[in-house]
């Protein structure tokens, strides 16, 4: 899959601008605060509807404007369509190759991209909820189903923690019919959602190891667990998930009355990366971190491309940079030819890899761009 | 625009009912003034008559002209059965079809912590107090597959099991004489999981 046209009208700094994109690697060279990112970004937004920086979606369109429009020329297996997303104080809309679309969830998953910015190389060392984030957003770019179970997961959870807040303390309250009722519904939700994020994290490692194994020289085994909070563990029947969660819960029952509020579920459960059997997030050098960080990226790709039958588009947004020459390098040729790529940086200089020699250059200066 | 003072107040009357804006407010309201006399007269009295005359049945707490409602006088109907609905709109949707000869049993509502609507909130007790009748056979649960909707029903049968009443909820899945491709995946994937041996 690969953007062969992007037009952006109103978007951010751009009241008009239209770029012809390379099918390999794209890279935009300029000086902090010219714009880079924010085609970047407008290249995220046409694939997701949604930025990555920002949960307003009127930042996006520029400060004068009634709406800002991002058009693109996406070309897959089995040609060429456009796609257009318009985001306008009202909402968003979105058009496949010139219909509009009732629902903007029928829009998303025509175009698939993998972000890889700075702060993606926290992932290892962050708070436990950038780790959630990254499961539920990898699962929900694939699956559909998994992102309508979080849903009800969420609703669940939020009316459960209402029940608790509302009857915080009282002792009784523990044998209350309605805490029973929304407990079992608990139970259900939450193991829809911790087998899938079991199973997506099993083929993610299949993916992440060899490559880990490769950025390391064939020194280092890479491997990662899903720890939901409950402990359970991946090849359990539902079943006994089922049994095992009401136990949990039912063992925190009177915490959970004290502090009103749900102990146990997927909200609280975390991920966990080994190299060689140690805990790359405790024991792991900053350097162990990135490349685990690095590894799941690109076994992002893999697995899009597995699922989807589509490469991924990928986004370095001033990524490179971090890295060091031989992780450069190693990433560079994973993509080389295959993945289209686009990469922000403030110099090309110090990258000598032979594909940033090949790549077409965009120069980015106080918004405009050659 | 300034309307003279009893156009103004039409149109703020037409404008509190669901789905109508200020604009198509003021078009009914100026089409009001080009009907005949008693024709308005008429309208006004059938909707003062439905707001007076109407009243919950005592029985299925049902939309009805007299007590117990139609549905619940009716003698031909089969009193063994009771359908657990949500609103009186379901019991319409539900009497469409034709099929169903029982009784229903309106709960105005379904339970939910975070709006504050609790078990006592909702027509469960007068509900409780028909299923002492030694007549009733079947319980049918039909309140929305929505999470509220699911917690209601889980909260009723809780209360009937003890009784060995026979309890049922109402299936979920593809609508019947629709087309597989205009199904949605969460849709789809349920009825997947629902599927049955033939």
């Amino acid at each position: 899959m690969n953007i062969e046209r992007l037009q952006l009208t109103n978007y951010r700094n751009y009241e008009s601008l239209t770029l012809d994109f390379s099918n390999k690697i794209n890279v935009f060279i300029g000086e902090n605060a010219q714009g880079k990112t924010n085609v970047m970004e407008s290249i995220y937004v046409l694939a997701m509807a949604k930025s990555h920086r920002t949960a307003n979606d009127k930042e996006l369109i520029r400060w004068d404007a009634d709406y800002g429009k991002i058009e693109g020329v996406v070309n897959k297996r089995y040609g060429g369509i456009p796609i257009e997303l318009t985001i306008s104080k009202k909402g968003k809309k979105g058009k496949i190759n010139h219909l509009e679309q009732t629902k903007l969830s029928n829009y998303i998953g025509q175009m698939n991209v993998v972000m890889f910015a700075p702060e993606d190389l926290n992932i290892v060392k962050g708070s436990p909820q950038i780790r959630r984030r990254f499961i539920d957003m990898e699962i929900g770019q694939i699956s559909p189903v998994y992102l309508h179970d979080l849903l009800t997961f969420q609703k669940i959870l939020k009316q459960r923690n209402h029940l608790l807040k509302k009857n915080q303390g009282k002792q009784a309250f523990a044998s209350d019919v309605m805490f029973d009722i929304y407990t079992e519904q608990y139970v259900e939700a939450a193991i829809q959602i911790i087998r899938k994020r079991f199973q997506f994290m099993e083929l993610l490692q299949e993916w992440a190891e060899p490559i880990h194994f490769g950025i390391s020289r064939g020194l280092e085994k890479l491997v990662i667990k899903y720890r939901p909070v409950s402990g359970m563990e991946a090849n359990w029947p539902t079943d006994r998930m089922r049994e095992h969660l009401t136990e949990k819960l039912n063992e925190v029952k009177q915490r959970e009355i004290e502090r009103g509020v749900t102990l146990i579920g997927p909200h609280r459960d975390d991920l966990q990366f080994f190299v060689n059997d140690y805990d790359v997030q405790v024991y792991g050098s900053q350097g162990q971190q990135r490349t685990t960080a690095l590894s799941l990226k690109l076994a992002e790709i893999e697995l899009i491309k597995q699922e989807t039958k589509e490469t991924p588009i990928l986004l370095l947004d001033d990524v490179l940079s971090e890295l060091d020459d031989y992780r450069q390098s190693h990433l560079l040729n994973t993509i080389q030819g295959e993945v289209q790529t686009f990469v922000t940086t403030t110099s090309v200089e110090g990258i000598h890899h032979e594909t940033i020699q090949h790549a077409k250059l965009f120069h980015v200066k106080k918004g405009a761009i050659e | 625009m300034h309307y003279p003072e009893p156009i103004s107040r039409l149109i703020d009357s037409f404008m509190k009912l669901p789905g109508i804006g200020p604009k198509t407010a003021a078009r009914l309201a100026f089409h009001v003034l080009t009907m005949k006399e008693d024709t308005v007269s008429t309208f006004a009295k059938a909707l003062i008559d439905a707001k007076r005359n109407l009243l919950y049945c005592s029985q299925c707490g049902h939309i009805t002209d007299i007590d117990p409602c139609h549905i619940c006088s009716d003698k031909q109907r089969d009193i063994s059965t009771i359908c657990v609905v949500q609103d009186p709109k379901d019991v319409i949707a539900m009497e469409k079809m034709r099929d169903y000869q029982g009784l229903y049993h309106v709960l105005h509502g379904a339970i939910s912590p975070m709006d504050g609507i609790g078990p006592e909130d909702i027509n469960v007790a007068s509900l409780l107090a028909r299923l002492h009748d030694e007549r009733v056979q079947e319980l049918i649960l039909a309140t929305n597959p929505t999470i509220e909707g699911e917690a209601t029903a889980m909260y009723i049968s809780r209360l009937v099991k003890p009784s060995g009443l026979r309890t049922t909820r109402i299936a979920h899945g593809l609508p019947v004489g629709g087309d597989l491709e205009y199904a949605d995946e969460v849709t789809l994937s349920k009825a997947l999981e629902g599927r049955r041996e033939l």
